[in-house]
């Protein structure tokens, strides 16, 4: 039910943002449809494992984010140093690339097979790429069932590149989401206890879409920053036209006219 | 992105025989040929390796430009090995000179890798391995420049094309460079030549056995593989014809593919 009042509207937001555990309502979804992904595309190419490591901060790290497989539970949040491994050559490079032999030598960064007490014997992995950037790797690792097992084939790696565009977007999504929550922790951290019942009681009525709870989300956030000072407002305000001259050029696709 | 709508180019068969390049190259060993491998470091104690390897630099952020210092450091990755022991392969007596730019933290993708071409591009190596790319479009621009450069120097650099959805740079830049992707053939000679978004050249890049950092092998799978063999066979024309330009490269190239890809018809 939507308050009638302005007012009261505006009260029942401003507690809506300090209260909704933005991490769930907005990431968990999320990592749950990117292994539902990683499960479907896996029995595609093949394989038993498959994983998605993410950017964990600015000097190439990488972080595995969801897995699926017998040691996923372990993988989750394990760091690869920059440059280490098959996964932080693909996110450098951007290319995509399979190992067949991984285990025949000693020089294979072997720290996260170590970490989960896993053997892996094949890799392909591939870079996720959204918008320009890489924001991560996929990756399967060997094949199902009894040795000898066949190396990934070129139709395989190519598959896995067009599945790695539909993850690359959910991941982005929820790194998105987890800046949003982020952002959404820092506002509240200061502000005064309330009832948390009530507003989750109006939660429940609320009729709202999941979307239209992010607008308002975004509504209120950017009201929040704004009402902290005009140095605050006139950096939102350039952030924000930054954002809209960026997707307004994206959209410019040639220099001819429509005829 | 504006793309061109595809030109139609003559029957393979139209072609055959119109341009023949020498056979001599098949001889030699890439002797005198320095070849820049812009990587992840080279394993230089790998028995394939010993020897090769003339020198290595690695890169550094320095007031937000990047500096090269000689680098003792190896492979963090063992892609760069990977590709060196494919090249080493077919031009056992080419010089290698590894520009690492995998691993340094702090460094922007694209940045690393456009110094490192830039650093190869002014030791006036012959030919450049490149099988890294960026799919940031803020690239797109300089990294068209540094490839003029290199093509006015006589430089000629090879890179790994990218069959993501996605374009990646620099290797849709088919005029300047040298671009080449995968193909399940296994002779390392036997390359060959597609016409595409893009012209590439098609070599070994399936399964492909070589030379791992400590000194072990591996079977390796991607156009990033493809991209050494084509530097390798470069190394060899450029032996026997040392003074080719980027452009008679190409040509030669593509006539040896042409007649390649008859041979197999």
């Amino acid at each position: 039910m939507y308050p009638e009042n302005d007012g009261e509207m505006s009260e029942k937001i401003q507690r809506l943002i300090e209260t909704i555990d933005v991490a769930n309502v907005l990431t968990d979804p999320l990592t749950r449809s990117i292994e539902d992904l990683l499960r479907v595309t896996a029995a595609d190419i093949g394989s038993g494992e498959a994983s998605v490591l993410v950017r964990d901060g600015d000097e190439g790290d990488l972080r595995f984010l969801a897995a699926i497989g017998k040691v996923a539970e372990q993988l989750v949040n394990i760091k690869v140093p920059a440059g280490k491994g098959i996964a932080g050559f693909v996110l450098s490079s951007g290319q995509p690339m399979a190992v067949s032999n991984v285990e025949e030598d000693s020089a294979f960064y072997k720290e996260v097979d170590k970490a989960t007490g896993y053997s892996t014997e094949m890799i392909l992995a591939t870079p996720l790429q959204h918008d320009g950037e890489t924001i991560g790797v996929l990756e399967y690792i060997n094949r199902k069932g009894d040795p000898p097992h066949t190396p990934f084939t070129p139709d395989e790696m190519d598959r896995a590149g067009r599945f790695a565009s539909a993850i690359a977007s959910l991941v982005y999504a929820y790194e998105s989401a987890k800046l949003f929550r982020d952002l959404g922790d820092k506002l509240v951290e200061d502000n005064e206890k309330f009832n948390i019942d009530e507003i989750r009681t109006w939660l429940a009525e609320f009729r709202g879409g999941a979307e239209h709870r992010e607008m308002m989300d975004l509504a209120v956030m950017v009201r929040e920053i704004a009402g902290r000072g005009e140095a605050e407002r006139q950096m939102c305000r350039e952030l924000l036209e930054s954002v809209m001259r960026y997707t307004d050029s994206r959209n410019e696709g040639s220099f001819l006219g429509t005829e | 992105m504006i793309t061109a709508e595809r030109i139609q180019i003559p029957n393979v068969a139209d072609w055959a025989g119109l341009f023949r390049f020498d056979d001599d190259w098949r001889g030699a060993s890439g002797k005198g040929v320095s070849v820049a491998i812009i990587d992840s470091g080279i394993d230089v104690l790998h028995p394939d390796l010993v020897g090769k390897v003339a020198s290595s630099v690695e890169a550094r952020i320095e007031n937000k430009k990047v500096a090269f210092d000689p680098s003792d450091d190896g492979d963090s990755a063992g892609h760069g090995t990977a590709c060196a022991g494919i090249i080493a392969k077919i031009a056992p007596d080419a010089e290698l000179h590894s520009i690492k730019v995998l691993g340094a933290g702090g460094l922007g993708d694209g940045m690393a890798f456009m110094a490192g071409l830039e650093w190869a591009i002014k030791q006036k190596y012959r030919v450049v391995n490149l099988s890294l790319g960026t799919t940031k479009p803020q690239f797109f621009a300089p990294l068209h420049d540094l490839l003029d450069r290199a093509y006015q120097a006589g430089c000629i650099v090879v890179a790994a094309a990218n069959n993501l959805p996605q374009p990646s740079f620099p290797s849709v830049f088919s005029s300047s460079l040298i671009s080449v992707i995968k193909s399940e053939e296994t002779d390392p000679l036997n390359f060959g030549f597609h016409y595409g978004e893009v012209i590439e050249l098609t070599a070994p890049g399936v399964n492909v056995r070589t030379a791992w950092p400590g000194g072990g092998y591996r079977n390796l799978t991607g156009n990033s593989f493809a991209c050494p063999h084509i530097v390798g066979v470069i190394a060899l024309l450029l032996e026997k014809h040392p003074n080719l330009t980027p452009f008679h490269v190409k040509s030669a190239l593509h006539s040896i593919a042409m007649e390649n890809l008859n041979k197999s018809v």
